[in-house]
């Protein structure tokens, strides 16, 4: 068993080969993905035959760091008037990654789901509808009306992204659908838009 | 006389009044002269290792034993007097000793040494390593673990008293010894110290209970022997002692049971060669396929796995050289339960206050995101060298490769990418000589590396839990134990240092970290024979841990657990020290084991809550910090069995554990709660194999952890009683050998949730589960 002999050897140029290919790999950024750091709510004011009144005005929340500790985000009142028609878009952005997640978000219809709760929706100052076109319950665009009598210059509208919900759950075809946790899937975005009434 | 200084002990210690009458009533009814015992070891002159099946003999009485597996033997109800031993053992030569018994047990070690090679019909003996220590030692083997086949290597090592699992829903579940987990115990595959990403309360051990023939759960702290980390015990997963001759054994297990409907196979062949003398070989490989978990009233959406592994050995053995080569695959994809990954604060809440998920699908065996994808390579080569018959050199390396992909429910394209994507590289040397003189001394000294290299694998789109990381840890250490009749001392001290470099982008930013720690331990640790019935043991340990890289570097969300994870990078190292003792008592008839043990950290490093939140466009979190107190840990393990009748038997263990924050003066988190388990077997068969039939009814009584930390997502759950039946058979074909097993767990399908589950805030735990195992060898 002269071979034997050398096994020392062997085991040795085994473990200068293990230690010499295991070193860890230099750190590479890393661009969060998922992040959504801005929400765009814009409303467009329709007459009664749903024709557009005047421009459109844009309301935004953002938090340009994304989930990071620390930041808070910031996030702009909506202004509206008592008694009108408005068409409300969401766009949702990553400024992080530069992308467009409103696009993602539609080609997903089928597991994306908004939901619009808030003071605002209980008092009944704000009554919300789908308006996706085709009977799709999603959310990007909605028609909003206001009250007439509010009762109230102040209130909030709270604007819920859901993921991955059963969509076929009963009553989550409301976008006012308060147990909407029940329909299963996780929250995306959770932002509750303080609302001026003039 | 030890005797009664054992009674003044129990009297001390206050415990078990019943014990004492055991004790008393043993006393009375063998108080004629032949009570004597003779105990002892039987030992490789070489090296050390425990000797199987050796024939003791005591030629007056024509009376004798055979070693066990560990190379103990009892021969009991002795005379005083002057006896000739004689000890054989096929391809050793004969011992032959005269011994005097006197009032008292004696116990005695043999070292048998091999005969020359060139004689014809001498077996090369296998080279089996055990531990030898005077630590609590539990092992799972034989029947034990032929019963507990088919479960994760967690759940099979609750049959251990004092072990438990942390468990994340029914798939994931991590070993706990006396209160601790993850990186505070050390699992040992084949020798290697097992190096995953241990950290994580979600990460299971990366280790295929098949491959092993014996599972052993030692108690104590080892961290002189095994290196750092090891401060609430140790588990070996042992593969059985390759072949040295001509051999050839197949063996496959077949199992399957009604929840999750899971299958499983394990086949493995061990030969060994008969042209060249002392060449050995083993193959084994295994496949595990499981859908989703049924709790009593719904099925737990997403709960499925699939398991593959391999391991192969390949072992030569001659009188002075051992060389083995092994390698072993795990890889596993494992579902998490659908609803327990939760958006943010109000997702978790919700669902909280609900106590099961909303999600209650049909059964299935698809495995959908979240997920976890993990495979680990384990390779190692031993040697060993006797250099003459004192001394034994000895060389092992071993090399891991470990990666763990875990997924999230995300957006689009990203579903497809993993959200943490983990490389682990773990190289192991250890060097140590093994010296035993005369038959009174034997010990060990030796050095242990190792080297490590953490990357995160680029394109997860996520920022890492975890940074890039290398380190290194050098250990040196020695051990010296001492034996001499009933008494068997041992001591050892070790020094570590480690050394830490961490890099990594946050943003734009690039965090870097170069950290070093350094510790000393030592143990101290005694055996006695007090009488014919009793032992006692007693171990003192100091063990230290160096923080992991989670605790010093988390930042961030934790995504799906709704909660921002905040690290310290000015985290000292947590020291402890253990003092183990335990008392065994046994008869021809009863068993008892009581294990009492208190372990004492400084700077245990725990995960905090706030009680602050975080708020983003996502909505809530909680926020929780790596914090450091002092703890104190204490408990008893007892465990027993009584033969009625040569038929009916009745076991029982049970544990209890406390764990107190010294700093806060409150409790921990997760620590399990006062438990018991009782049960009685009737053995059906004929009267020659009466053990080959049996019937096993058992109950397990689980307590409310009533001693909660102040803050909790969820108060702890209700106690809980399940019944477990189980029937055993085994059969003789010939040379071959046939195992039945049929199991059914929790039978009355009880509604409980486990305090030591992190999902029992999300759904109740597995219901109702039928198996049935079988097991051929030929």
């Amino acid at each position: 068993m002269k071979n034997l002999r050398k096994l020392p050897l062997y085991l040795l140029a085994i473990l200068a080969f293990g230690f010499a290919s295991c070193e860890s790999e230099d750190p590479e950024k890393e661009n969060d993905g998922e992040v959504i750091t801005d929400v765009i709510l814009t409303f467009q004011e329709l007459d009664a035959s749903n024709n557009p009144v005047g421009a459109a005005v844009s309301f935004k929340a953002s938090d340009p760091q994304g989930i990071e500790v620390g930041a808070t985000p910031t996030i702009q009142p909506v202004n509206v008037t008592k008694g009108k028609k408005y068409q409300m878009t969401i766009e949702v952005l990553n400024s992080i990654e530069g992308e467009d997640i409103t696009e993602e978000i539609l080609a997903e219809a089928d597991e994306h789901q908004f939901f619009f709760l808030g003071s605002g929706i209980t008092s009944n100052i704000l009554t919300t509808s789908y308006a996706d076109g085709n009977g799709v319950a999603l959310g990007l665009k909605n028609l909003v009306t206001v009250s007439s009598s509010p009762g109230t210059n102040n209130t909030q509208l709270q604007v819920i992204l859901r993921h991955d919900l059963d969509k076929n759950f009963p009553g989550a075809n409301n976008p006012n659908f308060a147990n909407y946790i029940q329909a299963g899937g996780e929250t995306d975005l959770d932002i509750t838009f303080p609302v001026v009434i003039n | 006389m030890p005797f009664y200084s054992f009674a003044t002990m129990l009297q001390k210690a206050g415990f078990f009044i019943l014990f004492v009458t055991v004790l008393f009533s043993f006393q009375t009814a063998h108080a004629q002269k032949c009570n004597l015992t003779l105990k002892g070891k039987i030992l490789h002159q070489e090296n050390d290792e425990p000797v199987e099946a050796a024939y003791i003999w005591i030629m007056e009485n024509r009376t004798g034993a055979v070693s066990d597996q560990n190379g103990n033997f009892t021969i009991r109800d002795l005379c005083p007097g002057t006896y000739t031993i004689r000890v054989q053992f096929l391809g050793h030569k004969e011992i032959l000793q005269t011994i005097q018994l006197t009032g008292n047990t004696l116990n005695q070690t043999f070292r048998i040494e091999e005969e020359s090679l060139d004689l014809s019909g001498v077996e090369v003996h296998g080279h089996r390593e055990a531990v030898q220590t005077t630590t609590a030692v539990t092992s799972l083997y034989g029947e034990n673990l032929l019963m507990a086949r088919g479960e994760s290597l967690g759940e099979s090592l609750k049959r251990v008293a004092g072990v438990t699992t942390f468990s994340t829903g029914n798939t994931i579940a991590k070993p706990v010894i006396h209160g601790l987990h993850s990186n505070r115990i050390m699992i040992l595959n084949n020798g290697i110290r097992l190096e995953g990403q241990q950290w994580g309360a979600e990460h299971a051990p990366e280790i295929d209970p098949f491959l092993a023939d014996e599972i052993t759960v030692i108690k104590g702290a080892e961290t002189v022997r095994f290196g750092p980390e090891a401060m609430g015990g140790v588990i070996m997963v042992n593969p059985p002692a390759l072949p040295t001759s001509k051999k050839s054994l197949t063996e496959i297990h077949l199992l399957g049971s009604t929840n999750g409907r899971m299958g499983n196979i394990s086949t493995s062949h061990t030969g060994g060669s008969d042209k060249i003398k002392g060449l050995g070989y083993r193959i084994q490989a295994s496949g595990k396929r499981a859908g989703y978990i049924r709790s009593p009233r719904y099925y737990q959406a997403n709960t499925g796995m699939s398991e593959y592994n391999f391991s192969s050995s390949i072992g030569y053995s001659r009188d002075k050289l051992g060389v083995e080569g092994y390698y072993s695959f795990f890889n596993t994809e494992l579902g998490i339960l659908r609803d327990a990954h939760t958006g943010n604060l109000s997702d978790l809440n919700e669902i909280i206050e609900n106590g099961e998920p909303f999600l209650k699908p049909d059964f299935s065996y698809d495995i959908s995101n979240p997920k976890q994808v993990v495979s680990h390579h384990l390779a190692k080569i031993k040697a060993h060298y006797h250099l003459n018959t004192d001394w034994k050199l000895n060389l092992q390396y071993g090399f891991q490769a470990n990666n763990r992909q875990e997924y999230d429910r995300r957006r689009g394209d990203l579903n497809a990418k993993p959200s943490l994507d983990l490389q682990l590289f773990t190289n192991t040397v250890d060097l140590f000589l093994d010296h035993n003189f005369k038959s009174n001394w034997n010990g060990s000294f030796g050095i242990n590396l190792i080297q490590q290299a953490n990357s995160n694998i680029p394109g997860t789109g996520v920022t890492p839990l975890i940074p890039n990381y290398d380190m290194l840890n050098a250990g040196i250490y020695l051990m010296e134990k001492y034996l001499k009749g009933p008494l068997e001392i041992e001591a050892g001290a070790r020094y570590d240092y480690r050394t830490v470099q961490a890099a990594r982008y946050v943003g734009e930013e690039l965090q870097e970290s170069d950290l070093s720690y350094q510790n000393f331990s030592a143990f101290i640790g005694g055996l006695y024979q007090l009488s014919p019935y009793f032992s006692f043991s007693s171990n003192l340990g100091s063990a230290w841990r160096p923080p992991n890289v989670n605790e010093l570097f988390s930042q961030g969300l934790h995504h799906g657990a709704a909660a921002v994870e905040i690290g310290d990078p000015n985290l000292n190292s947590e020291k402890s020290i253990k003092w183990v003792n335990e008392l065994e008592f046994e008869s021809n008839k009863a068993l008892i084991e009581l294990t009492g043990y208190v372990n004492r950290i400084n700077d245990y490093i725990y995960l905090n809550p706030t009680g602050e939140t975080f708020v983003s466009l996502r909505g809530t979190f909680n926020v929780y910090e790596y914090l450091q107190a002092d703890a104190l840990l204490y408990g008893f393990d007892l465990s027993g069995s009584y033969s009625f009748s040569d038929r009916l038997n009745a076991y029982m263990k049970g544990s209890i554990i406390r764990a107190r924050n010294l700093d806060e003066n409150n409790f921990f988190p997760f620590i399990p709660s006062d438990r018991m388990d009782w049960g009685v077997s009737y053995a059906l068969g004929k009267s020659d194999s009466k053990n080959s039939d049996l019937i096993t009814l058992s109950n397990l009584l689980v307590a409310r952890q009533s001693r909660e930390p102040d803050f909790d997502l969820a108060p702890a759950p209700p106690g809980y009683a399940l019944i477990n039946i189980s029937y055993q058979k085994k059969i003789k074909l010939a040379d071959n050998q046939f195992n039945i097993g049929l199991q059914v767990n929790n039978l009355f399908d009880t509604e409980f949730k486990e305090y030591m589950n992190r999902f029992r805030y999300f759904t109740s735990d597995m219901g109702r589960n039928i198996s049935l195992k079988l097991n051929y060898q030929f």
